[in-house]
């Protein structure tokens, strides 16, 4: 940030004075990269989806333990999960000063996006390992490879989000003129975001509400909610 | 793309001050042209909204009495569906965006629920096993054993074996049985899918059948070649036949027995009888 050249620089107050992206006429209107990003966050909503279904079949289901309820802790992922929606701020100001060609504050708030969400990864590895230490191993039980599977993914998410952005910095620092442009920011963030609520909906099911599952002797929750639905349908 | 091109960041943030109250509103509720963004204020309350949201989210667990419990499900779904599409709508700023922007995201957000709600049902509430599928479609089969075995053999798919080791179906020559225990051997019985008999079946997963009329005499002492069969059927874990008996290898008498506790029930007395007498005969 120190060593942003200035001289080169737009003056930051005027947003027109560089237009935060080039407008090219596409058929639909958008921007193509837009929307490929768009069209790859509705498709990783599978992706996650199924995940987060394994999980929801196996829950209940182990027949060993650690059983969540030995070993979730939902204050700790309660602060992790905080940190992560205010790198989702600290993202979303990023891209507002990139569209307005504030190059300095763009720096600054990518950084805060990620020191957030390396500390958020930080929780992620400690959790694992207390895990791991505590006798929940990715092969224990039915829990541990389906709650592995999941957040292991989503934290590979994060992770390469955060090389994403290092990047974004990095070449912001290098180039005060006006790069990365809006845009490039914008698809970044639209990509971390999701990331966010994609730990959004993990948190609510995996800790908020099963993370004081048991062993198979609990009552399957999706079946609870099938006799719940039959018995109201018939 | 956008009707106001350069016009980003239209509304008034922090820098500028002035009539931000109306923005807020007109940000958050009202209808605001694409391609506009927010400022730290707006942004800055709504970081504030979805953080508070998180922390009741916590303190709905709290209570000892409620954690785990049904009644919280509901809440804590509704929450963070609220936080969910708040960070889509501005965060994302999709509020902002041309209207197939939503259309896209929604249809995958949709696509991936009905997904998981297919997976959940499939595996979590109705749980097909192979077992189960075979068993529901015993009963049709049964009357015309004899005619349809060889096409019932091939639904019937007793444990996931050991690749190579899986059962060979039986030729189509074997397939006409020549007694009503020969039928339901390799038939509604499922035996033929573990077991070898010259001819008839070739299953590998239990010790082979031929000439077992007379070798079942002498493998407890004691007991007839008839009650030692009937027995292996019935309980086949009580004595697992194996080396000492002059076999290759020693089996599992508790495979025999998980697989059989799908198929015995809807074996009558007779259907039994004629097994044994059908293995007896096998000299
Ligand atoms: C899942 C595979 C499986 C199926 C299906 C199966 N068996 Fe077996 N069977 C075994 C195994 C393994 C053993 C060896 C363990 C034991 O002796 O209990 C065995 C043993 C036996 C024995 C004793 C053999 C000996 O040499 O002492 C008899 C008799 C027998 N089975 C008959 C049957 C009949 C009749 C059926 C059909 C109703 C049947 N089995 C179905 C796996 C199977």
């Amino acid at each position: 940030m120190a060593h942003v050249d200035t001289t080169h620089a737009p003056p930051a107050h005027e947003p027109s004075a560089h237009p935060p992206e080039h407008e090219e006429e596409t058929t639909t209107g958008i921007n193509h990269r837009k929307l490929l990003m768009w069209v790859f966050l509705g498709s990783d909503c599978l992706f996650f989806g199924s995940l987060i279904a394994t999980y929801m079949v196996y829950r209940g289901q182990s027949v060993v333990g650690p059983y969540p309820k030995d070993i979730i802790d939902v204050p700790i992922t309660t602060i992790s999960t905080f940190v992560l929606l205010m790198s989702s701020f600290a993202m979303v100001m990023g891209v507002a000063a990139a569209r307005n060609g504030n190059q300095k504050r763009l720096v600054q708030w990518l950084i805060a996006t990620i020191i957030l969400g390396a500390i958020f990864i930080g929780f992620q590895v400690y959790e694992f390992n207390l895990f791991r230490i505590e006798g929940l191993r990715y092969e224990t039980n039915l829990f541990s490879s389906t709650f592995f599977t999941l957040t292991g993914f989503h934290g590979a998410h994060v992770t390469l989000g955060l090389f994403w952005l290092l990047c974004l910095t990095i070449i912001a620092m290098r180039n005060p003129a006006g790069r990365p442009s809006g845009l490039d920011v914008d698809i970044a963030g639209l990509y971390w975001h999701f990331v966010d609520i994609v730990w959004i909906v993990i948190f609510t099911l995996l800790y908020l509400i099963g993370g004081f599952d048991a062993g198979p002797e609990v009552e399957h929750a999706a079946v609870q909610g099938w006799q719940w639905i039959t018995a109201t349908i018939m | 793309m956008s009707t106001n091109p350069g016009h980003e960041g239209a509304l008034p943030h922090d820098e500028h001050g002035g009539h931000e109250d109306a923005g807020m509103k007109r940000f958050f509720f009202g209808h605001v042209p694409e391609g506009v963004h927010g400022g730290l204020k707006q942004y800055g309350w709504l970081a504030i909204f979805l953080g508070i949201i998180t922390l009741v989210e916590f303190l709905i667990i709290v209570p000892e009495g409620l954690q785990g419990s049904s009644v919280v499900i509901a809440p804590l779904v509704i929450l963070s569906v609220i936080k969910f599409f708040c960070v889509v709508a501005f965060f994302m700023h999709l509020k902002f965006e041309h209207p197939l922007l939503w259309q896209i995201f929604v249809a995958g957000l949709i696509l991936g629920l009905v997904v998981a709600l297919s997976l959940v049902v499939l595996f979590g509430v109705l749980r097909p096993t192979p077992r189960a599928f075979s068993e529901n479609r015993q009963e049709p089969f049964v009357h015309h054993a004899a005619e349809e075995e060889h096409h019932f053999e091939a639904l019937v798919i007793p444990t996931p074996c050991p690749v190579g080791a899986c059962p060979q179906p039986a030729a189509p020559g074997a397939a006409v049985a020549s007694s009503p225990g020969q039928a339901l051997f390799v038939g509604a019985a499922a035996c033929s899918s573990c077991h070898t008999i010259s001819g008839v079946a070739q299953g590998v997963l239990g010790p082979p059948l031929d000439g077992i009329g007379s070798a079942s005499a002498n493998r407890i002492p004691g007991y007839s070649a008839e009650e030692y069969i009937l027995e292996s059927i019935l309980e086949p874990d009580a004595y697992a036949a194996g080396t000492a008996d002059g076999l290759s290898q020693d089996y599992d008498g508790n495979l025999m027995l998980s697989t059989m506790a799908g198929v015995l029930p809807s074996l009558s007395d007779e259907d039994i009888e004629a097994l044994v007498e059908y293995l007896l005969s096998l000299q």
